[in-house]
């Protein structure tokens, strides 16, 4: 990472980043830029260094935040039009902890409307393109992040992580994307979509700068009650010497190419010496039909909040209190955060509470046995992020069920809580990125990120 | 046909933490202006998560054990959703599926026992005030901690209803789990009433009341209830199952837009707060925290207070603590009782209770004869008195002026005046002629010369040896 | 499962949703294909299972009783709100 020093300055770093910004702008990656206040921050590090007083690990360095996280610099939408006006008083932890060691937010990612989609088109600010082909999407949710990333605009941007929407985005740009162990990271201030799975994570180019970014915004918070005290566990360092593939991701479903990029890791790790194990997950294949049910109820329940009363859009042709509900509520979300609170409404609602949401909360028990179960057999886990490369823009849009057999690989991690690593792995010809994820058994973070820095050397060279 | 009655009670008790159930602001918002004791928590900002109070557990705890319930090792937070401009995150967190406090019991005054189903820890809801064309929300109130108890339908009549709402009071504010502030919404109770023919066996619809906030309400609102239904049934009519609203000036119970279907709240287990489980150490050490209870003070003190004199003390759970640590329990409790039967001011003067040394020594003083009946009536009072209140018993009585005279050599000195005055020579000479009524006189005479300090009995007994 | 016009109907309302004609119409139709995808988890035995609502291993997190001072003052948070008065937040009358 490119820290402001004597020798570059972080003004400097801040308008490159800036500069690149609005370059990029076709590709429709941010909701907002911040740019008073990026430079008087960017200023004022300057001036700390030559006064040689001490700055952060990440003085001057220009960060992308997704628009889901609350900050007091400008406004939080999380791509949503409900939320227009929301200027936060507050800041959320993580925004806290990366600014405290002199992190500069330039600007603000686009993402699906409340993180609802994974491609970025469900955005009330219109759809990312990725960042290698202008007609595919960036991915999602966090799409405008990884996209911001890829075209190396900033050298990190934050994210989250429900079902696969920091990862996936990672894949289909090219760069790193890490969704820790559930719990490792503060969600306190991070609009909340699905609170059991929801993760904070982050995109990089490289490992060491995620574990920088990881060992600075893990840790217990005050806030969270749902945070672990510390970002990895010790006694789950170790050099991998069984790493498992999931037969039942091996299909027709999946392209070629991923097929092909998988094989290739595989191959390179035989070669090192690296016991590859095939794993039998047959509940897998039923992980998103109960990640479909699970997060649409915790999704009905979190925007309940979005009422037109207390922030936020107020619809204007509300005639009474009813109506500032009803018609607040249908003009400020968009088809796909209906059709997700709809879907957790029904599940949760009296008749169906038990043969849905209950029974997807017991076959999350044996998803999270049969990870435990692996992790006895091999110390991680290698299987592509989704079934295909980034696919084109409008492709799925309009058929919520294509568009959520997208996750199909990602979503049994966050049902698990397991760390997750979205690592780039190749191109396609037509020069579309392509990545792979690597899964470790619960609080294995860093093991994961050291094991996935030893992949990339060794296949570069 | 004759009906019986059968009847239920849902009571929310506020808990007096210091702080909110979900944030570190002020609970305690009497007096306060209008969302000043609102966290960003309790607005419902996006992203925010609850940060729950440990203490609340702590009281749910020692408030189960005062209804001699189960403590349920493990229990957990679900969310009820509805929307309502006083519940700003369009849910309530409550524990519906598993909660921290499992069966018991409240014994009334007759001996019957109430059955305690559960009880279980939730947060409030804010407050709307209702003007001409709008409404104002205030949200002060939002997640206080509130504990919901809810018995099962073990009562019978308008006066069980009545001493179980009292009990309940009484158990919670022993328990120091509420301020037990009945005017300010501390404790308010649902009433559900249903009738059923006398060997019936099922119970009949029932009809909730909402909202009482007094044991008057609670009786006066079954009573009703019972007439109404009594006559719906004899009618032939059939009971609607609804809520229904108390109007304390008529003293009527009406009927709430009835909604056909009956509401859905999705409740679903809370994601945001880690389950609770409690190890049996952990429970041990709470209730072992439990202040002595209505029944512990019977015990202690019967024989020593009167049981209809403590019948009415026992209303007045900071009394019965000072009582306990007093020497002459006798003696203060009736002066507390004459002044809280005489005085309209008892609530207030109970907010400042004398020291158990400031009682102690009224009592001793008392005994010895130091002071009059009268004259302790008037030391106690200014125990109260802002003033004078915080002075030692002694000082406060040598103010008043009201120390008797016992020093007996002083005393016959003021006796032989008297009888050297040749005003009461005549009634000496009655007295010796076997007038026993005249030694009131003279007493009264010595009492005179003595600017009142003189002890009567002491003076009469001196007057009776000097007039043999 | 069939999903009919009043199955809609009563989520929006569980939702509090206003929806047009075209959308009911059309998340109808979007609501029937994903009730039919999720309804495949029936197949999957979980007799004797017992559910996992949260993947976090700690339990008894809570604070102390102590109040302390908040991020956002009552004039921070009502400056978000459409109208108030009287430091409250202003709403249509509440029948």
């Amino acid at each position: 990472m490119r820290i402001a020093s004597k020798e570059i300055s972080a003004v400097s770093l801040v308008k490159e980043a800036l500069g690149k910004a609005k370059k990029y702008e076709d590709k429709n990656i941010f909701v907002s830029l911040n740019e008073e206040n990026a430079l008087r921050k960017a200023k004022e590090i300057d001036e700390k260094i030559a006064r040689g007083e001490k700055v952060g690990r990440l003085a001057g360095v220009p960060y992308a935040l997704k628009d889901n996280f609350l900050s007091k610099e400008g406004m939080t939408t999380a791509s949503s039009h409900i939320l227009e006006p929301f200027e936060s008083p507050i800041d959320s932890t993580t925004v806290k902890k990366l600014e405290s060691e002199g992190a500069i937010m330039i600007g603000r990612t686009n993402l699906d409307s409340f993180a609802h989609g994974s491609s970025t088109e469900n955005s009330y600010f219109g759809v990312t393109k990725n960042a290698r082909s202008d007609e595919r999407v960036a991915g999602g949710s966090s799409g405008g992040s990884a996209v911001a990333v890829a075209l190396d605009i900033v050298e990190f941007a934050t994210g989250t992580d429900t079902g696969g929407s920091i990862r996936q985005p990672a894949s289909f740009n090219g760069v790193y994307g890490f969704k820790p162990t559930y719990g490792t990271i503060s969600r306190y201030g991070v609009v909340a979509m699905a609170s059991s799975t929801d993760c904070i994570g982050f995109f990089t180019k490289s490992t060491e700068d995620m574990d920088l970014l990881m060992e600075i915004c893990s840790g217990q918070d005050e806030n969270d009650l749902t945070t672990l005290p510390d970002y990895y566990l010790d006694s789950k360092i170790k050099p991998a010497k069984k790493v498992g593939i999931i037969k039942d991701f091996d299909n027709d479903k999946v392209d070629e190419n991923i097929k092909n990029a998988l094989k290739e890791k595989v191959e390179f790790l035989k070669k090192k010496g690296v016991e590859i194990v095939e794993l039998n997950m047959p509940t897998l294949k039923y992980a998103l039909a109960v990640y479909y049910i699970i997060v649409p109820a915790e999704v009905a329940s979190n925007l309940s909040r979005y009422d037109g009363i207390r922030y936020g859009f107020r619809s204007s042709e509300a005639k009474d209190l009813d109506e500032i509900y009803s018609k607040t509520r249908n003009e400020g979300f968009m088809t796909e955060n209906k059709r997700r609170i709809m879907i957790g409404n029904f599940v949760l609602s009296s008749g169906f509470y038990d043969a849905y949401y209950l029974k997807a909360e017991k076959a999350r028990t044996k998803i999270i046995e049969e990870y435990e179960n692996a992790f006895k057999q091999v110390d991680f886990i290698i299987t592509p992020v989704s079934p295909n490369p980034a696919f084109k823009i409008g492709e799925k849009v309009n058929d919520p069920v294509s568009m959520y057999l997208e996750d199909v690989m990602s979503v049994p991690i966050n049902l698990a809580g397991v760390p997750s690593l979205a690592i780039p792995a190749g191109k396609t010809k037509e020069g579309l990125s392509l990545g792979l994820q690597i899964v470790g058994p619960r609080r294995s973070d860093k093991a994961l990120l050291k094991f996935a820095n030893e992949l990339k050397e060794e296949s570069d060279a | 046909m004759k009906y019986i009655p059968t009847i239920g009670i849902e009571c929310h008790v506020q808990l007096s933490t210091k702080t909110k159930l979900f944030s570190e602001v002020d609970n305690d918002a009497r007096g306060k202006e209008p969302n000043s004791c609102v966290s960003p928590v309790d607005y419902a900002l996006p992203g925010m998560l609850p940060r729950l109070n440990g203490e609340a557990i702590k009281f749910a705890i020692r408030a189960g054990r005062a209804m001699n319930c189960e403590i349920n090792a493990s229990s957990r937070f679900d969310r009820k959703h509805y929307f309502y401009p006083d519940s700003p995150k369009g849910y309530q967190i409550t524990q519906f599926y598993h909660p921290i406090i499992g069966e018991g019991y409240v014994e009334l005054p007759d001996g019957k026992k109430i059955r305690i189903e559960h009880a279980h820890l939730e947060g409030d809801a804010g407050k709307l005030t209702h003007f001409d064309t709008y409404s104002l929300v205030d949200l002060n109130r939002v997640d206080t901690p509130l504990i919901e108890i809810v018995s099962m339908p073990d009562m019978h009549s308008a006066k069980d209803a009545h001493d179980y709402a009292k009990a309940l009071w009484r158990l919670m504010c022993y328990a120091e789990v509420t301020n037990g502030d009945l005017y300010n919404g501390n404790m308010r109770f649902d009433v559900n009433v249903s009738l059923a023919e006398e060997g019936a066996a099922e119970l009949g619809t029932r009809a909730e009341v909402k909202n009482l906030n007094s044991f008057k309400s609670v009786e006066r609102a079954v009573e009703y209830e019972i007439k109404r239904q009594t006559k719906l049934l004899e009618k032939g009519e059939k009971i609607i199952q609804e809520t229904r609203g108390w109007n304390d000036a008529t003293g009527e119970t009406t009927g709430q837009r009835s909604k056909e279907e009956a509401k859905d709240y999705r409740y679903m287990p809370e994601p945001d707060l880690p389950p609770i489980n409690l190890s049996s150490e952990f429970i041990e050490e709470e209730s072992k925290k439990l202040p002595l209870m209505p029944k512990d003070y019977k015990e202690k003190f019967t024989g020593k207070i009167a049981d209809d004199t403590l019948e009415v003390l026992l209303d007045y759970p900071a009394l019965m603590k000072k009582l306990a640590e007093t020497k002459d329990v006798k003696r203060v409790s009736n002066w507390f009782a004459s002044v809280l039967l005489a005085e309209e001011k008892s609530a207030e003067y109970l907010n400042d209770l004398p020291t158990a040394k400031q009682l102690d020594d009224l009592s001793e003083m008392t005994k010895k004869g130091e002071l009059s009946s009268t004259g302790a009536k008037e030391v106690f009072l200014k125990f109260f008195d802002p003033e004078m209140g915080k002075r030692e018993t002694k000082v406060i009585a040598k103010e008043l002026n009201v120390i008797q005279e016992n020093d007996l050599g002083e005393l016959e000195k003021i006796v032989d005046e008297v009888l050297a005055n040749p005003a009461t020579k005549q009634a000496q000479e009655d007295f010796k002629n076997g007038q026993e009524k005249v030694i009131g006189f003279l007493v009264g005479q010595v009492m005179k010369a003595s600017k009142g300090k003189a002890n009567p009995s002491s003076a009469q007994e001196i007057l009776r040896k000097k007039l043999a | 499962m069939k999903i009919t016009r009043e199955d809609i109907l009563h989520l929006a309302k569980l939702s509090n949703f206003s929806l047009s004609e075209d959308e009911i119409k059309s998340l109808g139709t979007d609501l029937e294909n994903i009730i039919g995808y999720i309804s495949e988890l029936n197949e999957l035995d979980t007799e004797g299972v017992e559910p996992t609502y949260q993947v976090f291993e700690m339990e008894n997190v809570w604070r102390d009783d102590e109040i302390k001072e908040q991020e956002a003052s009552r004039e921070d948070l009502l400056n978000l709100t459409t109208e108030s008065a009287q430091d409250q937040i202003k709403v249509p009358k509440v029948l």
